[in-house]
């Protein structure tokens, strides 16, 4: 909890200080407490709990019979993010969810949720909207 | 040569009733041999029970490993080796490969891979398990991944024929084993979790031509349902189900896509004509989306082989808040004591945490008791409208979306899942692996999209607080009082189907991949234990040949219990136990598919 919390500070000092730096230095989501997040990142959360992704990547994102998202979030850029989620990696058991209304409206809110959950910025778990 | 001839005859006068009385008879003529192992449960009423004596309970500390085989997959490995004449056939999850094994030099004589899309794998998210082959009449039948239903040449691994039985796009799969009662070959479908509609549907054997197809839910003509000749549990005795049972019980359109799938162990009773089977949970698993009973979801069919026509039904969990999915086994037991009185019976230990015993003659219901002392979603089974009595602080639909609903007893993978009992009919006693886990369940609203997942619920999953501590126990059954007999705890669930003999041994397998043989009249006594390369989700089967008895079993974790059910315990707050008790499985077991063989020396 308190080291999450310091996190998130962390990372909102680091945008703050970026100032006139490059925006892709900002984290795509806002946070405080660890748990509540901005509306689109509360909608990318919900899109990963509607569609189940826990059941193969685990309720913290740590990794199941499928990768570890904390992980991977680390590594893909997010046009990486967004193709592995509308064409999947079948063979490897990772759907393709370009039919899915809910994860096509929401892709920018989940990308932004994994992240921060991969920057430790978000706290597993339910979230609440950030008012 | 007498099955040859059944089918030249069959083939000339073309009449159906000759070759299925002859497909019939084969079957039980292959399963009736104790030498062999012709079906996935051993006979056509799901007993798990061989006659073989060769191994004893003074002996079976002397067992040792005959021979191995890998099957060269990953992922969870159920079901078990069929083993007719001196063939052995064994099978693996997706891509659902075939070997045909001989048992002289244990050679593989021949074997099938199926070409399947991969797309149908993660519409199995998160196993690709699959429970076994089937075999008749000189034929291995093969349910693949994606519904495809195969006939094979037992000698030579030709296609004899194949049929589509569903559709991946709309999230169907198949993980059952098929399973041949008369002449048809008789399947179902799983998808519970994908807003399928469940059925199951008859294949003639010779042609793959579906006979019939019966859904669980929706219009009664299409559950081949009789509003006036159906009979249902009602008011203490069984009376017509009545018109549109199932529709009246959803809201509008629901019901299309409302689950009930059928991906159990199916049982038949040659006498009767009549199989049996449950079907499983309402989709989706917020029961706040979904009100009323959701007939037939969670539900024990009895229906004429023939024309698939509904004898009786029996639902257990009206309304489901749990996913206590409702497919397990259905074994038919002879002589069972209940009240004083021998019934010809039915029993099957659902999700749900209650043991049934029905009359399977007619449907009454005679017995339904907890067969875990944790199971506290409900105080008990009323007798008079065989209703649970459900607890409202456990209740998910009570406590509403949105809600952590805690501390319900057994978890989603009930006190039992797919992992089948065995029966003594020496003692008429049931050998039942069971999980000891309790589960935390907070609902959520979901939309339908065909094809992708349909959940709507939130689930941590722990070991059933205040006990040993383990998350199984492998229990001895009395199905005419409803008692525990003796029960074993075990450290993690028992997903391993049991096996009992009449050389007094009952045997099962653990999720850290021991094979564990223990006495049949006291299961406390472990008489012998081995290590297999990987967790046990596969059942115990068992054979002779060449005047030895071999014991053989699928090692390879993976399924809900192996990976799925670690998703929920990964948890902050609390079931610090079961996260190290989880997490510790990673230290007795790695993926992997090998078949193990016994004997003794």
């Amino acid at each position: 909890m308190k080291k999450t919390a310091w996190l998130a500070g962390a990372a909102l000092a680091l945008a703050t200080l970026g100032g006139g730096a490059n925006a892709a230095d900002d984290p795509p989501y806002k946070v405080a407490d660890g748990n509540k997040v901005d509306k689109a990142t509360l909608e990318g959360w919900r899109t990963w709990r509607a569609l189940a992704c826990e059941r193969c990547h685990g309720a913290k994102q740590e990794g199941l019979v499928g990768p570890s998202l904390l992980e991977s979030l680390r590594r893909l850029s997010k046009d990486e993010f967004k193709e592995t989620l509308m064409k999947g990696r079948p063979e490897k058991g990772m759907p393709n969810f370009d039919a899915s209304k809910m994860v096509t409206e929401n892709l920018d809110g989940l990308y932004a949720y994994l992240k921060g959950r991969s920057d430790g910025a978000i706290q597993p778990g339910r979230l609440e909207e950030l008012k | 040569m007498a099955m040859k001839f059944g089918y030249t005859l069959s083939a000339l006068v073309g009449c159906v009733l000759v070759s299925s009385a002859f497909a019939n008879d084969d079957v039980i003529k292959q399963s009736g041999n104790a030498r062999q192992w012709a079906m996935q449960a051993g006979n056509m009423q799901n007993h798990r029970y061989s006659g073989l004596k060769q191994i004893t309970k003074d002996n079976v500390k002397n067992l040792r490993v005959a021979w191995t085989f890998s099957t060269g997959v990953l992922r969870g490995h159920e079901g078990g080796p069929l083993v007719i004449g001196d063939m052995l056939y064994i099978h693996s999850p997706f891509p659902n490969k075939v070997f045909a094994i001989g048992l002289e030099d244990q050679q593989i004589k021949w074997k099938y891979e199926p070409k399947q899309d991969p797309s149908v794998i993660p519409v199995m998210c998160c196993d690709t398990v699959n429970r076994g082959l089937a075999y008749a009449e000189g034929k291995i039948f093969l349910q693949q991944a994606d519904t495809t239903l195969v006939a094979l040449d037992a000698k030579t691994g030709k296609e004899l024929w194949k049929v589509k039985n569903g559709d991946p796009k709309k999230g169907e799969t198949n993980t059952n084993a098929p399973h041949i009662f008369k002449n048809k070959v008789i399947t179902g479908i799983s998808g519970g979790e994908f807003g399928v509609r469940g059925f199951v549907a008859a294949y003639d054997i010779n042609t793959g031509k579906q006979v019939w197809k019966a859904f669980s839910t929706g219009p009664d003509n299409e559950m081949l349902m009789d509003p006036e000749k159906t009979m249902a549990w009602t008011d203490g005795k069984m009376a017509p189900v009545g018109k549109d049972s199932s529709l009246k019980t959803w809201q509008g359109d629901q019901w299309k896509i409302g689950g009930g799938t059928t991906w159990g162990w199916y049982s038949y009773d040659p006498k009767l004509n009549l199989m049996y089977y449950g079907s499983g949970n309402p989709s989706t698993w917020n029961p706040v989306q979904r009100p009323g009973d959701n007939k037939w979801s969670m539900t024990i069919w009895a229906r004429d082989v023939d024309s698939g026509q509904t004898k009786w039904v029996y639902q257990m969990t009206p309304h489901d808040e749990w996913d206590f999915d409702g497919v397990n086994e259905m074994i038919l037991a002879d002589g069972v004591n209940v009240k004083g009185k021998p019934r010809n019976v039915l029993v099957h230990f659902d999700r749900n945490g209650f043991g049934y015993t029905l009359d399977r003659a007619t449907g009454e219901l005679l017995v339904a008791e907890k067969y875990d002392p944790k199971v506290n979603w409900a105080t008990n089974v009323d007798m008079k409208t065989g209703r649970p009595q459900v607890v409202k602080q456990y209740s998910t639909r009570a406590q509403g979306q949105d809600v952590n609903t805690k501390g319900i007893c057994p978890a989603a993978l009930g006190t039992k899942d797919q992992q089948p009992a065995a029966f003594n009919p020496a003692n008429k006693l049931f050998y039942v692996p069971t999980n000891h886990v309790c589960m935390d369940y907070e609902p959520f609203k979901v939309e339908y999209t065909a094809g992708q997942p349909y959940v709507g619920a939130t689930l941590s999953m722990y070991p059933a607080p205040g006990s040993h501590g383990g998350m199984g126990n492998f229990i001895v059954w009395d199905a005419g009082t409803g008692k525990i007999v003796q029960s074993k705890p075990e450290k993690f669930s028992v997903w391993s189907g049991a096996l009992v003999t009449a050389g007094g041994v009952a045997c099962y397998g653990t999720l850290e991949g021991y094979v564990k043989c223990v006495d049949a009249n006291d299961i406390s006594k472990e008489l012998y234990k081995f290590k297999t390369p990987s967790g046990i989700i596969g059942n115990l089967n068992t054979w002779e040949y060449k005047g030895k008895q071999y014991i053989g079993v699928l090692s390879g974790i993976g399924g809900w219990a192996g990976i799925g059910m670690a998703a929920g315990l990964e948890k902050d707050t609390d079931g610090l136990g079961a996260v190290g008790g989880y997490r510790e499985l990673n230290k007795y077991t790695q993926l992997g598919g090998v078949l193990t063989v016994f004997a003794l020396p």
